[in-house]
């Protein structure tokens, strides 16, 4: 008999996760601020000697190649910008959940990372490519977070993916987030929600991991960003990066066309460019090192 | 056993009986494969996309990447193992090609992939005797050159042959 995960229990699961370290937390605040500047990053990074660290680690990896070796904070984070910074202090402080081993999912350790990742650079591409009025710095670290609660609930489902796998076949759950909801109490979305809550993280943040199986529902002034996640989630399982058993089986909110316009070509383009971008990243990313 | 082990846009092909050809986590990606009975020869293309006119170049560094290079690129290859340069008496069977749940025409990436692949077959006069495309869910496959048996696998399911 699987454990249901009843409030409480959800609350225990959530405290029991570290917390974001204060620099990361601020770093995601000042991120989700339409009007913030580079600048702002490289002040943030400043006050973190371990986030310094990383990030003139990963600059000066071999996969940037530079000839001279960069030293100071200013030009690293001018050099890998606003995206790459995010992406390494989201590593730093919860590498160790988002790489874990999705059991329940039967993943293995590495793929919701790696997931993660390939959506939020599908969202940002989505948004960039077509031309929608919102921030892809934005829509990046929203892609990056959005599945944080399939770490905290895994575990609870685990051995139950061939059920799960069959109650979607035989129509008696219409998607993985309703069969995550029959089987354990709560989905990967209102777990991950509950994280956003105890992380204080901003509330488009916070949104994009509770509707981005359900667009519709998020609040209008969310919903251009909740859509781009939406849209770059799909793209990141069908280009073979899903999370497991529950890959692809997912409904598509079609609405995205009131918010994003998309067609055929530039969804291709779109996805040969996470492809490319992914791999520069990914190298990046774990060229530098142990994480410290 | 060797491992060949192919990612997205991939193409390979061998005629070593202790080979193994596999890709994994086929999405909406259609996995090509190619059986020739004379040169006991395997081959395969993890295809990602359906037209290659979108981006010249990514087709001349990575011709498997889209259905109608990536099916020349692997007859190419198969014909240095001997295998008939048109795909005369090779057989074909197809995999993959998912798509997620209540798709739009835009976002069937999957069915373009399979549809496309099917018209350049059909150009050179081939076709596939077994085809497993489509549905919401993703695919590994493998297959072992010496008895060229194509095995599927998804999480959550058992494995299946195709």
């Amino acid at each position: 008999m699987v454990k249901k995960i009843n409030p409480d229990e959800l609350e225990k699961i959530v405290a029991s996760i570290p917390m974001i370290s204060a620099s990361a937390s601020r770093l995601l605040q000042i991120t989700a601020q339409p009007d913030h500047e580079l600048m702002d990053v490289v002040n943030l990074v400043k006050t973190d000697a371990n986030l310094t660290a990383r990030v003139l680690k990963v600059v000066n990896s071999a996969a940037y190649g530079l000839v001279s070796k960069i030293t100071s904070v200013d030009r690293a984070v001018s050099y890998l910008g606003e995206q790459v910074v995010v992406s390494i202090a989201i590593e730093n402080c919860a590498g160790e959940l988002l790489g874990k081993e999705l059991a329940g999912y039967e993943a293995a350790g590495g793929e919701l990372w790696k997931h993660d990742l390939r959506a939020a650079i599908a969202a940002r591409e989505v948004v960039i490519q077509s031309g929608a009025d919102m921030s892809p710095d934005l829509a990046f670290t929203a892609g990056l977070l959005h599945d944080i609660g399939k770490a905290l609930i895994s575990d609870y489902l685990r051995g139950t993916a061939p059920e799960a796998v069959e109650m979607i076949s035989s129509h008696d759950s219409l998607d993985y987030l309703a069969a995550e909801e029959k089987l354990v109490g709560v989905d990967h979305t209102i777990a991950g929600y509950a994280l956003a809550q105890a992380w204080q993280l901003p509330e488009e943040l916070a949104m994009a991991i509770r509707y981005h199986h359900e667009p519709a529902q998020a609040e209008e002034i969310y919903r251009p960003l909740v859509y781009a996640v939406h849209l770059g989630d799909s793209i990141a399982m069908m280009g073979g990066y899903g999370t497991g058993s529950d890959s692809m089986r997912y409904k598509l909110d079609a609405n995205y066309a009131d918010y994003i316009q998309i067609n055929a070509n530039i969804l291709a383009n779109v996805m040969l460019t996470v492809d490319t971008e992914f791999d520069k990243l990914s190298e990046s990313l774990s060229d530098s090192g142990e994480k410290s | 056993m060797g491992q060949i082990i192919l990612g997205v846009g991939d193409f390979g092909a061998s005629n070593n009986p202790d080979d193994e050809i596999k890709t994994f986590a086929l999405g909406s990606c259609v996995s090509v494969i190619f059986l020739d009975p004379k040169t006991r020869s395997i081959g395969m293309a993890h295809v990602a996309l359906p037209d290659s006119t979108i981006n010249k170049a990514k087709a001349a560094e990575k011709p498997g990447y889209f259905a109608d290079t990536a099916i020349p690129a692997l007859l190419a290859q198969m014909a240095e193992l001997g295998c008939d340069k048109r795909g005369k008496g090779i057989i074909v069977k197809l995999c993959g090609g998912a798509n997620v749940m209540d798709t739009n025409d835009t976002f069937q990436i999957g069915k373009r992939n399979a549809l496309s692949i099917k018209k350049i077959l059909w150009s050179y006069g081939m076709g596939a005797i077994a085809e497993d495309l489509g549905g919401n869910y993703s695919r590994t496959v493998s297959i072992s050159i010496s008895a060229g048996q194509v095995t599927l696998s998804s999480p959550g399911k058992p494995h299946w042959q195709l």
